[in-house]
């Protein structure tokens, strides 16, 4: 076969002008992505909210637009920030769940507990050389990361932290939410696509494929919270659900129940998440659509893959399972505690804000440890099974779910009884269903002729 | 059709079932012990220490009841051991053992040469950890001091065998993991000289090669 | 082989091939395969195995009849005690020498701990390649208490060389009768853990059910053997029909395939055939360390192995199928000729035959299915 005589990337290929000017174009056209992209993504959010409730006194239009924007980009740095530090916690936590599930201590070196493990992971990570395959589309081999960590940080604009804690309440959330999520998919194709490897390929196929057919159960099923909310914000519908169990979204409903394993099932398609990990099944793949990135790239993949994780416990949080509402604390009492429009807020109203950022945190933890918990008990179903369960399961029921929901708003609508009396009877369904399972698993220890331990956690 | 409902309706309940058992199992492991020894220095002994007694670690002999009959050499199916013997020129009637040369580098740790040995001077150790960084310093030389083969008794049912481990143990606290090793291998056996100055056992690595080499190994 | 498939593709050019392995994460060791592919689904996998010859029939001719046992440990290293055992009973043959009844008894219990050792790692290996990891890991931690009683009973946890001409090297050390009794007690239980961690779980059943699917006489026509032979329903195991060694003093069950979720021969059935071997050792073992026999360990064997000329042959019944050894002596130290047939290398190929039509998650889940070890293909 005739070779090209240099290959972009390729070690030792020999730096004639050509070469180096299209090394040069790589370069400016993996920073124009680079930055680019979010850059142009930032000033267009920027632009568009309207981040007034702190006006300075006597400031110009020109001076408060400078004020949000330098506000916004503080923000950004310390949302991105979160996400790559709860990733990177994310996957300690992960690996000792998964170590102590398989009978093993897990990360005990680093740190206490293994703590630090992450940031040397990281560490190394960064130190190594980021090598792009010869023969590989070098441009888009190198900008494949930017799409996918924007997309991943993107949704950090609409996720709630606390009651007045987030960047952006947009009034149309959670189409926001699935479709910037949707952008993840871009950068998997295009890191398949460039990767110049038939692993890299099949990965990137099969994420296509899994991630746009499950979109479908995913907006059907958060359509569902939607009408019961009657608004797309994702702050609204946390503010229309209440702080206690039977006041979630998830019981007052039955249809939003089955919408919500629907959901979460969807999400763990999106996120790649066994028992979809079809995309980089290392079994089968060896490693998917990642098996040719290295170093720092490779880093921003496994970022967003943990970090997802966050993302979609949240969101699931936000729409089924009443956001960060703190029991005893109704709209009222922080607006009392927030005082005039305008002022800054005194400690009454920060330490509210903190409370309901805990409880939203919690909420989270325990739903992405669910999460981490179906990792390390299922095994990876097959391409066509991964389709039949969208097309054959999920997208009726969820559609069942939406239309029932129709119905069930005009019945609460006429009886608010019976939305309160579904509350308690799921909320005892699932403490019983809860009590059942923990019972069952007592039973497994000592089944086995093993008992209760927790020393060396 | 109401066949194919009811099948639906099947799949989707045993899929349930079957995960609700599996979670349980895996949420049942969080609460028990994990099984892991965590070598090497979080084990309430050291490992070398919890090993049966049968283990098959590194080679060991015991020069004072080696009777050079060479069995393990002829039973070691890969020639890793190297013996020679010579007569003592002090002695004629005495026999020296001026080379047993184990390259446990090599060795693939069978056990076949531990059975023959009349005496068990040749035995398996617990000892397991030696990594080097030059493969040349795994080579064990028993004989770095010619010793004088072992005679039998007659109707002898017991030999005073040196505690197991006791020989090797010193032998391997005393080299560094980065030594380095002789030049050649397999190194000339030592000239029998009655006179010479004997030195002390130490690690074949450390104390074997050449002048230039254990110049360098000195450096910090 | 790579020529001929990539002239045809381009004669069309809809197909893509893919070369599976030798470095792959799910190929068990170093075995390639060339995989025709259309999209997902295989037109053909042809194995291309080679990749770990080590010459270990050679070697059998150049070291003597006792030297070549601990290489015998490296043809299965997975599975050492049953190449130990083959190899020794081929000698014996040779040499016409009666094996005293407690080395034949200790032999079986070591070959049985050693078959449930291989079969939990290839249930867990199997596991692993659909995605589980957990049951993998928890089939070591089990494997982990069969090699320590190994350790104990022979010094070496994965290369045992603990049989020998004419016997056995040891006698059962203290205690080690109450420890395996106690982890029998322990692994009965943990069986019944892992068939509802994994082994009914719908996931893992609806990926293996009714796949690779290898009928009885495709089974019997491709030799194979084991549990692979079994998990096609046919009801054929050396140690009941061909007994040797203690065998027909035990009473156990020889599992086969019924199609327990599927159809008969498909993936389950042999991966369930071997969840339900490890319950039938166990039962041997318990019963072989009832009624252990007492007396001598090792016959009284001749300093120099040196049988007259002939030829003998042994068949055992190994973890991975019928292991058998074809021994010819010249009448000097050195066998002439040493042969061994092992059931991983019939199985690979068998994968031609079956792989069309599968999908590229399937191949992987045959191969887990047939359990090969790559260094047993080649040896």
């Amino acid at each position: 076969m005739n070779q090209p005589a240099a290959l972009p990337g390729a070690p030792g290929a020999p730096t004639s002008p050509a070469a180096r000017r299209r090394a040069r174009a790589v370069l400016g056209l993996t920073l124009a992505v680079g930055v680019g992209l979010p850059g142009l993504l930032f000033g267009l959010i920027v632009a568009l909210t309207p981040l007034r409730t702190v006006v300075p006194a006597g400031w110009s239009e020109g001076q408060v637009f400078l004020l949000h924007a330098v506000g916004l980009a503080v923000l950004a740095v310390v949302l991105v920030t979160f996400g790559a530090v709860v990733s990177g916690i994310t996957v300690w936590w992960e690996m000792r769940v998964f170590a102590r599930m398989s009978s093993r201590v897990g990360y005990n070196r680093v740190g206490a507990g293994g703590f630090l493990q992450w940031v040397a992971d990281a560490v190394k990570l960064l130190l190594k050389e980021d090598l792009v395959p010869a023969d590989a589309d070098a441009v888009l081999f190198r900008a494949a990361p930017y799409f996918v960590i924007v997309g991943f940080a993107l949704t950090f604009v609409v996720l709630p932290f606390g009651e007045s804690l987030v960047a952006a309440d947009l009034n149309v959330g959670v189409l926001y939410v699935l479709s910037v999520t949707a952008l993840v998919v871009v950068g998997i194709l295009i890191a398949g696509w460039s990767s110049n490897s038939k692993w890299s390929l099949f990965g990137g196929m099969r994420s296509a494929a899994q991630v746009i057919s499950y979109e479908i159960p995913a907006g059907l099923a958060a359509m569902v919270p939607v009408l019961m909310a009657g608004t797309l914000s994702m702050q609204d519908m946390i503010r229309a659900q209440g702080a206690w169990p039977w006041e979630w979204n998830v019981f007052t409903n039955p249809f939003a129940l089955v919408a919500f394993v629907v959901f979460f099932i969807a999400q763990l398609a999106e996120g790649n998440r066994t028992p979809f990990d079809l995309p980089e099944a290392e079994s089968e793949l060896v490693a998917g659509y990642l098996s040719e990135y290295s170093s720092f790239r490779f880093a921003i993949y496994f970022l967003v893959e943990f970090g997802n994780l966050w993302v979609m416990s949240a969101i699931a949080v936000t729409l089924f399972l009443g956001g960060w509402q703190v029991p005893f604390v109704g709209p009222e009492v922080y607006a009392a505690a927030r005082g005039a429009p305008g002022s800054i807020p005194g400690a009454g109203w920060w330490g509210l804000q903190v409370l309901s950022m805990v409880v939203f945190v919690v909420k989270t933890l325990a739903v992405l440890n669910l999460i981490v918990w179906i990792r390390w008990t299922l095994p990876r179903i097959r391409v066509d099974q991964m389709m039949s369960l969208c097309w054959k399961y999920l997208v009726p029921f969820a559609f069942a779910c939406f239309v029932g929901t129709l119905f069930w708003q005009l019945l609460v609508t006429a009886a608010p009884w019976a939305a309160r009396a579904t509350g308690y009877a799921l909320t005892a369904g699932f403490l019983v269903t809860a009590f059942f399972f923990l019972r069952l698993t007592l039973r497994n220890v000592s089944a086995a002729g093993d008992r209760v331990d927790l020393t060396n956690w | 059709m109401a066949q194919n409902v009811r099948a639906y309706a099947a799949a989707v309940g045993t899929t349930v079932r079957s995960i609700w058992h599996g979670m349980s199992v895996t949420l049942s492991h969080l609460l028990r012990r994990p099984v892991t020894v965590q070598y090497p220095d979080r084990t309430p002994l050291p490992v070398r220490d919890t090993l049966p007694a049968r283990y098959r670690g590194i080679l060991e002999v015991d020069p004072a009841i080696c009777t050079g009959c060479q069995a393990c050499e002829r039973a070691c199916p890969i020639n890793c051991i190297a013996i020679t013997l010579e007569k003592d020129p002090a002695n004629p009637k005495q026999r020296l053992v001026t080379q047993f040369d184990i390259d446990e580098a090599k060795c693939m740790y069978c056990g076949l040469c531990v059975e023959p040995c009349p005496t068990g001077s040749i035995q398996h150790t617990r000892e397991f950890e030696a990594s080097s960084a030059d493969l040349r310093t795994l080579t064990f030389r028993w004989a770095e001091k010619p010793f004088p083969v072992y005679k039998v008794a007659k109707d002898a049912t017991y030999y005073p065998r040196a505690p197991l481990g006791s020989i090797l143990r010193p032998m391997l606290e005393a080299r560094r993991w980065d030594a380095r090793g002789p030049e050649f291998l397999p190194p000339e056996p030592p000239k029998v000289t009655p006179d010479a100055p004997p030195r002390a056992p130490g690690a074949a690595g450390a104390a074997a090669p050449s002048r230039a080499a254990a110049g360098k190994e000195h450096k910090p | 082989m790579e020529r001929l498939i990539l002239r045809k593709l381009q004669a069309d050019g809809e197909e893509m091939i893919l070369n599976f392995g030798p470095q792959h994460p799910s190929t068990h060791g170093v075995i390639n395969f060339m995989v025709e592919t259309d999209g997902e689904v295989i037109r053909k996998a042809i194995p291309d195995v080679g990749y770990l010859h080590r010459s270990l029939e050679k070697i059998g001719e150049q070291v003597g009849y006792p030297g070549y046992m601990p290489f015998t440990d490296r043809i299965d290293y997975v599975a050492a005690m049953f190449p130990n055992e083959g190899y020794a009973i081929a000698v014996e043959r040779l040499l016409k020498l009666e094996v005293p009844p407690r080395a034949q008894w200790l032999r079986a219990i070591s070959c049985e701990l050693c078959r449930i050792a291989s079969h939990l790692i290839s249930v867990g290996t199997m596991a692993m390649d659909i995605g589980a990891f957990t049951p993998m890991l928890h089939g070591v931690r089990e494997r982990e208490t069969v090699n320590d009683l190994m350790e104990a009973l022979c010094g070496s946890r994965l290369t045992y060389n603990y049989h020998r001409i004419g016997g056995v090297a040891f006698d059962l050390p203290e205690g080690w009768r109450d420890r395996t009794l106690r982890f029998l007690d322990h692994f009965d239980r943990f069986l019944v853990e892992f068939d509802r961690l994994i082994s009914f779980n719908e996931v893992f059943v609806k990926r293996l059910a009714g796949v690779a699917i290898i009928p009885a006489p495709l089974a019997v026509d491709y030799g194979l053997s084991g549990p692979n032979l079994r998990g096609s329903g046919v009801d054929f195991d050396l140690r009941r029909d061909m007994p040797y060694a203690a065998y027909p003093h035990f009473r156990f069950q020889i599992p086969v395939g019924k199609g327990f979720v599927g159809t008969v021969g498909d993936a389950f059935d042999r991966f369930y055939v071997r969840c339900l071997e490890m319950a039938e050792s166990s039962k041997i073992v318990r019963q072989a360390l009832e009624s252990l026999p007492d007396g001598e360990y090792m016959a009284k064997v001749p300093r120099r192995i040196k049988p007259e000329p002939g030829e003998a042959m042994s068949r055992v019944e190994s973890a991975r199928g019928e292991m058998a050894y074809y021994v010819v002596s010249d009448g000097t130290e050195k066998a002439a000729r040493v042969r061994v047939r092992t059931g991983s290398f019939t199985a690979m190929g068998i994968v031609d035959a079956i792989s069309p039509g599968l999908m590229v998650a399937d191949l992987v889940a045959l191969i887990a299915s047939l359990d090969v070890v790559a260094p047993e293909i080649d040896r």
